[in-house]
C-alpha cells in the first residue's frame, strides 16, 4: 500500500488534514477523501462533468407498489377483468405460484397537471406535483423474489456483500457536510428483506456504510455519551489525546495512528450534530403541517418526519438519503392478498409527505439541486393471486419516477403491454436507473470503479445507459 | 497454457534473470521519472502492463476479442493479423504496429481506444517497445512456475530457518540500502507474540516471565507456549473463517439458520491446535467423506475429517427461488469462488460467463469444477460417530448373522426331518435372480410412469445407503420373532426401513438422479418424524410457498401412499432424501434426529394420469427340490444375501419349520443385538458433502442456466497449473481427485498461497499483498525468494502451520521495533521491505476478547453453539433472532458470538470484519466515527472499563500509583512511566472534581475508576499492535 493508498483507507482523508493542521475545516469525508478514494481504487477522479444534483433523496417502495393500480392505467384490465390470464399472454413462474384472475385497477385513475400524467387516485397528493416528475413505465428487474431484488435495486448485484449505491455515490463524491455522514438511512421502520445490508460499503472502505438513523430521542446507535456530565466525557477526551500524542511522539511516523487520533474529534462533534438533526422543534408549523405531521395517522406523521429530516440533510449537504418504509401493519407494499387494503395505508403513511417534501424544497430553492427518486423492487401482477384481492411479484414490469434536478417534469418514458406485465417499449435496467443518478451527480457510470477480486467493479457492472429521455 | 517441461528447466533462468533485475534496483517501485531497466522482464514490467490495458479485447477470452489479436501469449501476438499487419515482431519494436498504434495521435487507431478510457503513458509504451527489441521474450505467469529453494550463501545453509529467513529479508533491505531498526522492547515483542498466535493480551505473568528469563531460548518459550495454547485454535479459526465466508445463517428474505455451522468452526478450532498437517486439512475440507484413512478425534475417536467438507454448506441461501437452477448455478458459483480463492488465490468464479479476462482459466475450467460439485451432496452427518460406532457396527453385523446362523441351525434340522416327505415346494429357481422387472399388474393410463425405487426386491438398485441405518440392502429376510413365544415368526419383506439397526441411528439413503418428467410422484411410505425429501437442483431449503410440498414429515406408523405435485418442478433433474430424523419444516432448517424417529419406504414411482399399481411377480412354484438346495438358500439367509425368490420360499414353509422357543444363546444373542444397537445411537449432526451421481455440466454461454452448450466439459484441474493430476473418476463427484490436484506435488500455487497467508497474518501484509489473488491482475512478490522459500520449506517440513509460525516468530524482522530509521522510512516508507515491523490495528474480535481478557472477565470455555448476538433497537428486520444475548456475550471470546448474515455484529463491522459473501484473506483497515463512536459510548465497552475498574479495586493494590501500574501492565504489558502515572493521577483529580468529589473522597469509587479504565480502553495504545 502506498502512502496515499494509506491516507485514504485510514484516515478518511483526516490523517492528512492533521498534518496540514486544518482540523476542523475540512468537511466530513470531504472531497479530499473523494480524491484519496479514486486514487487508491482503480476509479477515475469524480466528478466526470458539471453535475445537476447535489443530494439524492431515495424513496423506497419495499415490497414493490403495484404499477397497475398506481401509475400504469391499463384500461384492458377494467374490461376484461376476471378472465383467465392464460387465455391472455405467456405466463412466467410466481414466488407463490398461485394464478388468479385479470385484476382491474382498484383506483380511478386520471389524467392530471398540465402534462396530462394518468395517475391514479391511491397518490392525491403526489398526483398534484406529476408536472414535476419523470415517470418511467418500463422498468424491470431480474429477480422475483424480495432479497435478491432488493440487492439489485440498491447494489446493482442480486446478491449480499456488494456496495451500495449511496456508498458508491460516497465514494466517488464524499460529503458536504463537516459534521454528518455522507450516506443516510433514515429508518422508517422496516428493514427491507436482506437486512442493512442493502446499505452496506461491501467490498469499499467502511467509510462509506451508511449510518443508518432513527427517528427518535437516539437517532443513531452510541450517539448519545454515557456520562451524565459534558464536562467528564471532555476530561476523558484530553486526557486520552494528551497520552495517544505522547505515544506518537515515541512512534515517529504512524500515519494510522494518527488519523485514529484525529477521528475522536469528529466522533465528538458527531455527539451533537447528529441529536440537532433530528431536534425539529424549530420547524415552523406551516412546514410540519405541509408533511403532514398533523395528520391522525401515525404512520403519515411518521413518514413525514423521515421526509423533513431528509431536507435537513440535503440542507447539510449529505449526498445520498434513503427513506425506508414505515410499519403500517399491511406487509409494507407486499400486497399478496387486500391489496386495496394493504396499499391505501401504505399510500396514506407515504403521499402526503412526499409531495410536502418536493413543495417545501421548491420553496428553499433546493428542488433544482436535488433528486428524488421513487422506486421499489419491482411491481406487481396483473392478474390476482389466486382469489384473496392481491397481486404476486412481477419483475417484468414496473414503474419508477424521479423528480427534481435535472429531470424533465411530466415525462412518461417506457411502455408496457396492455395488461402492464411486460415491457414493450424502452426497457430500462436498475442499472440505467442507477446510470441516470450518477448521471446527475456528475458521475460517469462506466468511469467510478474499485478493484475488487482481480477486477475493476462498477455500481453498473457491465450495464447501465444514462435515460436522456427524462433529463431537462 | 500449458507448460511442458523443457519449458520449466528455461523458466528457472528465466527466474534467475527476474531476480538479476531485482538486483539492479528496478523493481517493484519502477516510477516514470526511473530510467529503463537494463533488460526489460516480461512477468515483472511488461505482464502487468498488457493485463491492466489490453486484455480486455486482447486476452484470453476470445468472446471480446477485437481484431483476432491476442497477447496473452507468444503465438497470438506475433500472427499475422486480419489486417496483414504484425502486432509484435520479436527483435524489431519498429516492424509491428503495437507500438505504433500506442503512439498515435489519431483516435481512430490510438490504443488503447479512447472509449476504453485508459491512458498508458510514454515510460510504459518506451518499457514495451525496449522488450520488444530485446527480444519480446514471453513467459509463463510466475505463480504459475514452480517455487523452488533459492541458493542461500554457504554461510547460511546449517542456520535455523529464522535466521534464513531474515538473511533473505537483509539481503533486499541491503540492496536498498535501508537500515534495520533497533530490537523492540521485550514487553512489545511478547505482547505482538501473544496477539497474533492468540487473539489475547499476554497475561501480566507471561510478561513478567519473560522478563526476567535472560536465557537465549526465551522468546521461543513463549513462541510454544502461545503456540501450545487453545486460544491459538480460536485466533487462527477466526482468519480461516473469514477466507470459507463462514456464517451461521443464510441471509436472504428470513435468515434462515445453517444447520449446525458452528460444528465446523469448532472443526477448525480443534484442527489449528492440533496442527493437522495444511495438506491433510486441505483435503478434509475438499472430500473430507471420501478419504481412504480419516482422521479420528485423539481422545473421543469421532470422525473429524468428514467436517472439513462443512464449508460448502455455508453460504448464502434463498427460501423460495422461483427458478431452482439459477439458485443451484448461485450457490455452485459462490462454492467455486470461494474454493478457488481459498486454496489457489485464484479468481476461477470470473469465468462464469466467458474466459477469464485476465489469466489463462477459461470457461471449461469453471464448469468442470461445477459438474464436479453439482454431482456432490449436501446432508447430515453424524457429529459424533467414528471408530467406536465402525467397530460397534461390524460387530453388530456379525451378530446378526450369528443369530440367523442359530435360527437355521434349528432350522435345517427341521428341513431335513421334512425333506424326505417332499411335503413342500419349493418357488422356482430363477437363474437371473433379481432382475426380473416389476411390472404394474393394473395400468390405469396410458400416459406413462416411472418406477423410481422397488425395495421389496431386496437390492438397494443403485441408491446411496450411508451411515448405517438402512444397512446393506433393504429388509427383506430379517427375523421377526413372536413377541409372545419369542419363536421365529416371520421373515420381514423387504422395504428400505431407517431402523434395520434400531431407531437412532444415523444414516441416509439417497436415489440416483432422475428426470421429473410426469406429473406426480406417489410414494409408498411409512414413519415417525423421519423425512423424505425430494431434492430438486441440489435445492435444500424446502418450505412454502412454492415447495413445501417436496418435503413430506411422516406421521404414520402404517404404510399408506403419498404424493408430490411435480407441477413447479417437472422436467428438472432430481433426488430423494429419506432421513431417519427431519429438518425443522417452517422453523429453522436444522437437522434433528431423535431416538423415536425412523422412516420406511417400500416403492416409488412418477406417473402421468392414474397412479401405477406395482405388484410382486407371482412365484412360481417347483417341486422336488433337494434338500442341499434348500440348505443352499439357508447359507445365503445367513449372508443377508437372498434373492427374491429365496426370500418368498423362505417364508412360506417358516411356519411348517420353526421351533418352539428360542434358546439360552439365541436369547443371548439378541440381547447383544439390542445393546449393540443402543451404542449406534447418533443425536448431533451437521450438514457435509457426500456422494452422488457424476454429473457433466455444459458451459453455460453468457453464464445464462438457459444457454447451455451441447458439449458436456470433462472433468479436469485447472488448466493453466501444471499439477500432474490423475485422471478423474467419471463416477461420483471427483472432487478427491480435485483436492489431490491441488495437494500435488507440481502445483505451484498451494504452498505459495498458505504461506503467504500466514506472513500476512504475522507482518500485517503478505509477500504478495493481494493474499486472494495470484493471478495476473494481483500483486507481484516483495520478496519472490523468500516466497519460495517458505513454499518449499512448508513443504519439506510436512505442511505443518505452527512450525512455519515459528519461524516466521523467530526472526529478527519480527522482533524489530515499531519506530523507523528516518532515512529507511523515506526510501521505503510503506515498509514493503520491513525496515520497521508495522504497526497495525487489531481486529474487532481481538479488541473485544482483549478488554475482556483485561477486565478479568473472559470466560475461556472451547466450543460449542453460537452466543446468541445481543441485539439494539438499530437492528430490525426480517428474521430477527429471538432472543438478544448477553451484552459481553457470556464472556466468550468473540469467536462464538453467532453470526448471522442479517444480523452481523455491529461492533465487529465497525471494525471492518467481513461480510462473510466471499473470501477475505486480508481485511480492510478503515477509519470511521462509528469506530470512536463505540469505544466512547458502547455499552459494552462502558461495562467492560467498569468490571476493570472493580477487578481493580477488589483484586489491585491500595495505592493509586499502584493501581495506574496494575492498569499499564494488564492493559499494555508494560511498566507505566513516571510521568505516565503523574498524568493519570492528574485526570483522576480533574475527574473527582467533576463529579464533585475530591480525589482522596473518590479512591474507591469504582465510578471513577471506571472512568479510568475507560480512556484506556480508548487509548491508541490499547488497540494497535505496536
Amino acid at each position: 500500500m502506498n502512502r496515499r493508498e494509506m491516507l485514504s483507507r485510514f484516515s478518511n482523508g483526516f490523517g492528512s488534514i492533521a498534518l496540514l493542521g486544518l482540523m476542523g475545516s475540512v468537511p466530513f469525508g470531504g472531497n479530499l477523501m473523494a480524491k484519496a478514494a479514486s486514487l487508491a481504487g482503480a476509479g477515475d477522479k469524480a466528478p466526470h462533468f458539471t453535475p445537476k444534483a447535489k443530494s439524492i433523496i431515495f424513496l423506497y417502495m419495499d415490497g414493490g407498489v403495484s404499477q397497475v393500480d398506481a401509475f400504469d392505467y391499463k384500461s384492458r384490465l377494467i374490461k376484461e377483468a376476471g378472465e383467465n390470464p392464460f387465455d391472455k399472454f405467456k405466463v412466467d413462474a410466481t414466488q407463490f405460484n398461485n394464478y388468479g384472475k385479470l385484476m382491474p385497477p382498484q383506483w380511478e385513475f386520471k389524467q392530471r397537471g398540465e402534462s396530462g400524467m394518468w395517475m391514479s387516485d391511491l397518490f392525491p397528493h403526489i398526483s398534484t406535483c406529476v408536472d414535476d416528475i419523470a415517470m418511467v413505465n418500463s422498468m424491470f428487474a431480474e429477480f422475483p423474489e424480495h432479497t435478491n431484488a432488493n440487492y439489485f435495486l440498491h447494489t446493482g448485484i442480486g446478491i449480499q456483500g456488494r456496495p451500495s449505491m449511496g456508498a458508491w455515490i460516497t465514494y466517488g463524491l464524499g460529503s458536504e457536510s463537516e459534521n454528518l455522514p455522507g450516506y443516510v438511512v433514515l429508518d422508517g421502520g422496516l428493514t427491507p428483506p436482506g437486512g442493512l445490508d442493502n446499505f452496506k460499503n461491501g467490498f469499499l472502505p467502511a467509510t462509506y456504510q451508511a449510518s443508518v438513523l432513527k427517528a427518535s430521542k437516539v437517532p443513531l446507535a452510541n450517539i448519545l455519551p454515557h456520562e451524565y456530565d459534558d464536562q467528564l466525557q471532555l476530561n476523558k477526551l484530553k486526557y486520552m489525546d494528551q497520552m495517544d500524542q505522547s505515544l506518537l511522539g515515541k512512534l515517529g511516523h504512524a500515519d494510522q495512528v494518527e488519523s485514529t487520533i484525529a477521528n475522536y474529534e469528529l466522533a465528538y462533534k458527531m455527539q451533537s450534530s447528529i441529536p440537532e438533526l433530528a431536534d425539529l422543534t424549530g420547524e415552523s408549523d406551516a412546514t410540519k403541517k405541509l408533511y403532514g405531521l398533523e395528520s391522525d395517522d401515525p404512520n403519515t406523521v411518521s413518514y413525514g418526519t423521515q421526509c423533513l429530516l431528509a431536507r435537513r440533510l440535503v440542507e447539510r449537504g449529505v449526498r445520498f438519503i434513503e427513506l425506508t418504509c414505515p410499519n403500517v401493519y399491511a406487509d409494507r407494499w407486499d400486497q399478496h392478498n387486500k391489496l386495496k387494503e394493504g396499499h391505501a395505508r401504505n399510500a396514506h403513511a407515504v403521499d402526503q409527505p412526499i409531495a410536502g417534501l418536493i413543495k417545501d424544497l421548491k420553496v428553499r430553492g433546493l428542488f433544482e439541486e436535488t433528486l428524488i427518486v421513487f422506486a421499489g423492487e419491482f411491481g406487481r401482477t396483473p392478474f390476482s393471486q389466486g382469489t384473496g384481492g392481491g397481486r404476486d411479484h412481477n419483475p417484468s414490469a414496473f414503474s419508477i419516477w424521479m423528480a427534481g434536478a435535472g429531470i424533465k417534469g411530466g415525462t412518461v418514458y417506457g411502455k408496457t403491454d396492455e395488461y402492464g406485465y411486460r415491457v414493450i417499449e424502452n426497457p430500462t435496467s436498475i442499472h440505467d436507473m442507477h446510470a441516470t443518478m450518477l448521471h446527475l451527480l456528475g458521475i460517469d457510470h462506466v468511469r467510478q470503479t474499485y478493484r475488487f477480486s482481480g477486477r475493476d467493479i462498477r455500481l453498473t457492472d457491465v450495464h447501465g445507459h444514462v435515460i436522456h429521455d427524462i433529463l431537462a | 497454457m500449458k507448460i511442458s517441461k523443457t519449458n520449466r528447466k528455461y523458466l528457472t533462468g528465466a527466474f534467475a534473470l527476474l531476480l538479476f533485475c531485482l538486483l539492479i534496483g528496478f523493481w517493484p517501485s519502477s516510477t516514470p521519472n526511473i530510467d529503463l531497466p537494463k533488460t526489460v522482464d516480461f512477468n515483472y514490467h511488461i505482464r502487468p502492463l498488457l493485463s491492466q490495458n489490453c486484455f480486455v479485447c486482447h486476452g484470453p477470452d476470445s468472446s471480446s476479442r477485437e481484431a483476432g489479436l491476442r497477447l496473452d501469449n507468444l503465438e497470438g501476438a506475433t500472427a499475422l493479423l486480419e489486417s496483414g499487419n504484425y502486432a509484435i515482431v520479436p527483435g524489431d519494436a519498429d516492424a509491428g504496429s503495437i507500438i505504433e498504434r500506442l503512439r498515435s495521435e489519431n483516435p481512430e487507431m490510438r490504443m488503447p481506444p479512447p472509449e476504453a478510457k485508459k491512458i498508458m503513458s510514454e515510460r510504459e509504451i518506451a518499457l514495451l517497445e525496449k522488450w520488444i527489441d530485446q527480444g519480446a521474450e514471453w513467459k509463463p505467469h510466475w505463480a504459475f512456475i514452480s517455487p523452488e529453494m533459492p541458493d542461500l550463501a554457504r554461510s547460511i545453509k546449517e542456520e535455523a530457518p529464522s535466521r534464513q529467513i531474515d538473511y533473505l529479508l537483509d539481503e533486499e533491505l541491503a540492496r536498498r540500502g535501508l537500515k534495520k531498526s533497533d530490537k523492540a522492547s521485550k514487553n512489545a515483542i511478547i505482547r505482538r507474540a501473544s496477539y497474533i498466535l492468540t487473539g489475547l493480551p499476554p497475561s501480566p505473568d507471561n510478561v513478567e516471565a519473560f522478563l526476567s528469563d535472560s536465557s537465549e531460548q526465551a522468546f521461543e518459550k513463549v513462541v510454544d507456549q502461545y503456540l501450545a495454547s487453545p486460544h491459538f485454535g480460536e485466533r487462527w479459526a477466526r482468519h480461516w473463517m473469514d477466507l470459507v465466508r463462514y456464517g451461521e445463517a443464510m441471509g436472504h428474505e428470513f435468515d434462515i439458520e445453517i444447520s449446525h455451522a458452528w460444528e465446523y468452526r469448532d472443526y477448525l478450532i480443534r484442527a489449528f491446535n492440533a496442527d493437522v498437517p495444511f495438506g491433510l486439512f486441505v483435503k478434509e475440507h475438499l472430500a473430507g467423506d471420501m478419504l481412504k484413512e480419516a482422521r479420528y478425534h485423539p481422545t473421543e475417536g469421532y470422525n473429524e475429517s468428514i467436517f472439513g467438507t462443512g464449508y460448502f454448506y455455508l453460504g448464502e441461501g434463498k427460501h423460495s427461488p422461483v427458478d431452482t437452477k439459477q439458485e443451484e448455478a448461485d450457490k455452485i458459483d459462490n462454492m467455486i469462488d470461494v474454493t478457488s480463492k481459498t486454496f489457489q488465490a485464484l479468481t476461477v468464479a470470473c469465468a462464469r460467463c466467458h474466459d477469464h479476462k485476465f489469466d489463462p482459466i477459461p470457461t471449461t475450467d469453471y464448469y468442470a469444477m461445477y459438474g464436479m460439485i453439482e454431482s456432490a451432496r449436501l446432508g447430515p452427518h453424524p457429529a459424533r460417530s467414528g471408530k467406536e460406532k465402525l467397530r460397534t457396527f461390524s460387530k453388530l453385523k456379525e451378530v446378526k448373522q450369528l443369530i440367523r446362523a442359530e435360527l437355521a441351525k434349528d432350522w435345517g434340522i427341521a428341513l431335513e426331518e421334512m425333506s424326505e416327505e417332499s411335503v413342500f415346494q419349493l418357488a422356482r429357481f430363477f437363474e437371473e435372480g433379481e432382475n426380473e422387472e416389476v411390472r404394474p399388474v393394473r395400468d390405469k393410463t396410458a400416459d406413462g410412469y416411472q418406477v423410481i425405487a422397488d425395495f421389496r426386491k431386496g437390492s438397494w438398485d443403485g441408491w446411496y445407503s450411508s451411515g448405517f441405518a438402512f444397512g446393506e440392502r433393504p429388509l427383506m429376510g430379517e427375523p421377526v420373532f413372536d413377541s409372545k413365544s419369542g419363536a421365529l415368526k416371520a421373515m420381514q419383506k423387504g422395504y428400505a426401513s431407517s431402523r434395520a439397526y434400531g431407531t437412532g441411528v444415523h444414516g441416509i439413503l439417497r436415489s440416483p438422479n432422475f428426470i421429473l418428467e410426469h406429473d406426480s410422484i406417489a410414494i409408498r411410505a411409512a414413519g415417525k418424524g423421519g423425512q423424505i425429501r425430494l431434492v430438486v437442483d441440489n435445492f435444500q431449503v424446502i418450505r412454502n410457498p412454492l415447495y413445501g410440498n417436496l418435503e413430506i414429515t411422516l406421521d404414520d406408523e402404517a404404510f399408506k401412499t403419498y404424493y408430490i405435485d411435480l407441477d413447479l418442478v417437472k422436467g428438472k433433474k432430481a433426488y430423494f432424501q429419506f432421513t431417519p430424523g427431519n429438518y425443522n419444516v417452517h422453523g429453522s432448517n436444522v437437522y434433528h434426529q431423535d431416538r423415536e424417529t425412523y422412516v420406511e419406504v417400500e416403492y416409488a414411482s412418477q406417473f402421468t394420469g392414474g397412479e401405477p399399481e406395482l405388484e410382486m411377480p407371482e412365484m412360481e412354484a417347483k417341486e422336488n427340490v433337494k434338500l442341499a438346495d434348500e440348505k443352499k438358500i439357508l447359507a445365503k439367509w445367513i449372508e443377508n444375501d437372498l434373492s427374491l425368490q429365496d426370500f418368498a420360499q423362505l417364508n412360506k414353509i417358516i411356519d411348517k419349520t420353526a421351533r418352539s422357543g428360542p434358546g439360552p444363546k439365541l436369547n443371548q444373542l439378541l440381547e447383544l443385538r439390542d445393546s449393540l444397537q443402543t451404542a449406534l445411537y447418533d443425536s448431533t449432526h451437521f450438514i457435509g458433502m457426500a456422494e452422488g451421481d457424476a454429473v457433466f455440466s455444459s458451459v453455460f454461454i453468457r453464464g445464462s442456466i438457459n444457454q447451455q452448450s451441447e458439449e458436456k466439459v470433462p472433468r479436469q484441474f485447472l488448466s493453466a497449473v501444471p499439477a500432474r493430476t490423475k485422471e478423474f473418476p467419471q463416477t461420483g463427484s471427483g472432487r478427491l481427485a480435485w483436492a489431490e490436484a491441488v495437494m500435488d506435488e507440481g502445483n505451484p500455487l498451494t504452498a505459495r498461497v498458505i504461506v503467504n497467508r500466514l506472513w500476512h497474518h504475522v507482518f500485517g501484509r503478505g509477500i504478495v499483498e493481494s493474499v486472494d489473488n495470484f493471478g495476473l491482475q494481483g500483486k507481484l512478490p516483495s520478496h519472490p525468494e523468500l516466497l519460495d522459500y517458505l513454499a518449499v520449506k512448508m513443504k519439506e517440513e510436512g505442511w505443518s502451520i505452527k512450525r512455519m509460525l515459528k519461524h516466521m516468530l523467530l526472526t529478527e524482522a519480527f522482533q524489530r521495533s515499531t519506530v523507523a530509521v528516518p532515512e529507511s522510512q523515506q526510501k521505503d516508507p510503506t515498509d514493503v521491505y520491513l525496515h520497521h515491523f508495522p504497526i497495525r490495528r487489531l481486529e474487532g474480535e481481538a479488541i473485544r476478547d482483549g478488554m475482556l481478557a483485561v477486565s478479568d472477565c473472559m470466560d475461556s470455555t472451547l466450543y460449542g453453539e453460537p452466543i446468541p448476538l445481543h441485539l439494539t433497537p438499530f437492528m430490525t428486520g426480517r428474521g430477527k433472532p429471538r432472543i438478544s444475548g448477553p451484552l459481553d456475550g457470556m464472556g466468550r471470546r468473540s469467536v462464538y458470538t453467532a453470526i448471522r448474515r442479517n444480523f452481523l455484529s455491529p461492533m465487529m463491522l465497525v471494525f471492518d470484519a467481513p461480510i462473510p459473501f466471499s473470501t477475505f484473506g486480508k481485511r480492510l483497515t478503515t477509519n470511521v466515527p462509528a469506530q470512536s463512536l463505540t469505544l466512547l459510548n458502547d455499552p459494552f465497552v462502558q461495562d467492560q472499563a467498569y468490571n476493570f475498574a472493580l477487578n481493580l479495586l477488589t483484586k489491585g493494590p491500595d495505592k493509586i500509583e499502584d493501581r495506574i501500574a496494575f492498569i499499564y501492565s494488564r492493559a499494555f504489558s508494560r511498566q507505566a512511566s513516571e510521568e505516565e502515572i503523574k498524568n493519570g493521577i492528574a485526570f483522576l483529580q480533574m475527574q473527582a472534581k467533576d463529579h464533585l468529589c475530591s480525589l482522596e473522597e473518590m479512591k474507591n469509587d469504582t465510578r471513577l475508576w471506571a472512568d479510568y479504565c475507560h480512556t484506556i480502553f480508548n487509548l491508541k495504545e490499547f488497540i494497535h499492535l505496536l
